[in-house]
């Protein structure tokens, strides 16, 4: 058949004639198929209807941006943005790609710009992302230049929606996304204001991990208490976490946001820890100052994990915090970029605390190894065997708030909203 | 080994310090983390810490001891707590400079590029860097009193497993 546009034979993979024969397990929520990792046409759509969609998105801290004229590059789904404090203080989310042809205009991690200038050509845009200059636009000696009719004022950089709590900045591809505070809902917005109380917050330092498993998957373990208690050796041993400790897992009212709350424990044998393999009686460190955390937030939890739709994980375990904002590569490849914070009026102890803390988190983290690790594992059990399913349904197959740790209900509540969006 | 202009150094010195170099890199290349410690002195610090934090002077790293102790702990948290597909390591180091001498001991730099293999897997470029070290006579061997790995990217390849 000759080709209908003229350019070449070969027919256009779009993915969308394999999309439309996925159907979704009769199960429901509590099964997932494993498609949902693998197929680029779903990894296309959730881009568009997930990190594109209504939703707000995790971007950065605003102490990154603290003074006027500072930016910072940060990636949404698969667009690259930049945020940016402008003269008057108020914050600009903006698409990276120049106006005219596309090309990147920022290419560092950070900076201070009293505009933007991009590379290529120098197209000029100001702070707020409006297009203030084209060079040679009326031509040279009446040769050239850009046609009567074109406006600066319809050329400016793709701009977001900007929503700020307590020192985050989130941005929404959505012309009139809801409120943040009704997009958290009351319950996650109590978390979240655990953390981001309105104190200053003080960035302490960045680290970042390319991760060969689907950005979903990464959503998954932080909502998944099961899997602590039996993974995680160092956390069970020294009793950060684990299913005999009171412990609750919580939702909105979607199942979109969640968090995974729970309290330390002693090092003692009993019941539950003689049914952990994982639990090590004997260990004992050598140099305990890698763990004397300290009480530091209303309340007797000691970790909360909270899962915020549709990128952002905010640490607090003990006394090390941090946003783990997900970044997804494509089907099969994730980054985790981690960005580690204390509040500005932290003695120099609390400091040294959360830097020494740190070495249970990130790349490296005596437990976060476990869970890129094991991530890995999932995805390499997953490719190659697309026809299969995975089973969430620990603590049964429905979805609902629970007082322990034993259940994957925080899995089906996102799997439940998941499959909204994306009309599964 | 090449000491900086003006930096006199006795060519037995200089040896010493290329071997010390060599034995650690074997130490953790073999796979004896078990060894790993004791080429530190008691009261070392040891980072792995981006170029990206180093620079701006934020300190979160990806691996922070402050002491012989911890790094012990680290080996056996490793070995006995940790999951982790099975990989291997090398080291190569190159361009070690003495730039410093003083009281507090010698300080050096080196390049470092560890390569990093998994199962079934081609072997591949983990991280590379530099490593800002302090060198001190402790007991009548050489051991780091500081050694600071400044890995160039930010981002790792999955994660870090085995010190750098």
């Amino acid at each position: 058949m000759p080709p209908a546009d003229g350019a070449t034979g070969y027919p256009i993979e779009t993915g969308v004639d394999t999309l439309n024969a996925r159907r979704w397990p009769d199960a429901g929520s509590s099964r997932i198929p494993n498609w949902v990792y693998t197929d680029p046409g779903i990894f296309a759509r959730e881009q568009e209807l997930i990190f594109e969609g209504p939703g707000w998105l995790y971007v950065c801290l605003e102490a990154e941006i603290a003074r006027p004229g500072d930016f910072k590059r940060s990636r949404l789904g698969t667009k690259e943005v930049v945020a940016v404090r402008d003269a008057s203080g108020e914050l600009h989310v903006l698409v990276n790609r120049c106006a005219h042809r596309s090309a990147q205009f920022c290419s560092v991690s950070r900076g201070s710009a009293k505009e933007f200038v991009c590379p290529y050509h120098q197209w000029t845009y100001d702070l707020g992302g409006n297009l203030i200059g084209v060079p040679f636009r009326r031509g040279y000696r009446g040769q050239g230049g850009m046609p009567a009719d074109f406006r600066l004022e319809e050329h400016g950089l793709q701009r977001l929606s900007v929503a700020r709590r307590h020192g985050v900045v989130f941005a929404s591809f959505s012309p009139e996304p809801e409120p943040f505070d009704r997009y958290l809902g009351d319950t996650m917005l109590g978390y979240f204001d655990r953390v981001f109380a309105g104190r200053e917050l003080v960035v302490l330092g960045y680290l970042r991990q390319r991760i060969p498993s689907n950005w979903k998957l990464m959503f998954e373990n932080i909502k998944d208490p099961y899997h602590a208690s039996l993974l995680h050796v160092f956390l069970v041993t020294f009793g950060l976490f684990r299913l005999d400790q009171q412990s609750a897992i919580e939702m909105d009212t979607t199942g979109r946001h969640g968090v995974l709350v729970s309290r330390r424990g002693e090092q003692q044998e009993n019941e539950a820890t003689r049914q952990m393999r994982a639990f090590k009686p004997n260990f004992a460190l050598r140099d305990p100052r890698l763990l004397e955390p300290v009480r530091e937030f209303e309340g007797d939890a000691t970790v909360v994990m909270q899962t915020v739709w549709p990128n952002l994980i905010v640490q607090q375990q003990s006394n090390t915090l941090a946003t783990r904002q997900i970044v997804p590569i494509d089907t099969g490849h994730f980054d985790l970029a981690w960005t580690f914070f204390g509040y500005a009026d932290d003695t120099a102890e609390m400091r040294q605390r959360r830097l020494r803390q740190a070495n249970l988190m990130g790349p490296a983290g005596l437990v976060s190894l476990d869970d890129s690790e094991a991530m890995l594992l999932s995805q390499a059990g997953i490719d190659g065997n697309e026809a299969a399913e995975c089973i969430a349904e620990m603590g049964g197959r429905a979805v609902h708030d629970e007082p322990h740790m034993l259940t994957e209900t925080a899995i089906r509540g996102f799997y439940q909203y998941y499959r909204r969006v994306m009309d599964l | 080994m090449i000491a900086a202009p003006g930096l006199d150094a006795p060519i037995e010195l200089r040896i010493r310090l290329a071997d010390l170099y060599c034995a650690y890199s074997d130490a953790l290349d073999d796979g004896e983390l078990e060894r790993w410690p004791d080429f530190f002195t008691a009261g070392c610090l040891y980072k792995v810490i981006p170029r990206e934090n180093f620079e701006q002077e934020l300190p979160i790293a990806l691996i922070y001891c402050e002491s012989r102790d911890m790094l012990v702990d680290r080996v056996v948290a490793l070995r006995e707590t940790a999951l982790f597909v099975p990989r291997s390591v090398r080291h190569l180091t190159s361009n070690i400079r003495l730039r410093a001498e003083g009281p507090d001991g010698f300080r050096l730099t080196a390049n470092f590029a560890l390569y990093q293999t998994m199962v079934d897997r081609p072997s591949e470029l983990f991280l590379c860097g530099r490593y800002h070290d302090r060198v001190v006579e402790d007991g009548g061997s050489l051991r780091f009193a500081e050694r600071i790995c400044v890995y160039d990217s930010t981002i790792v390849p999955i994660s870090l497993v085995y010190p750098v």
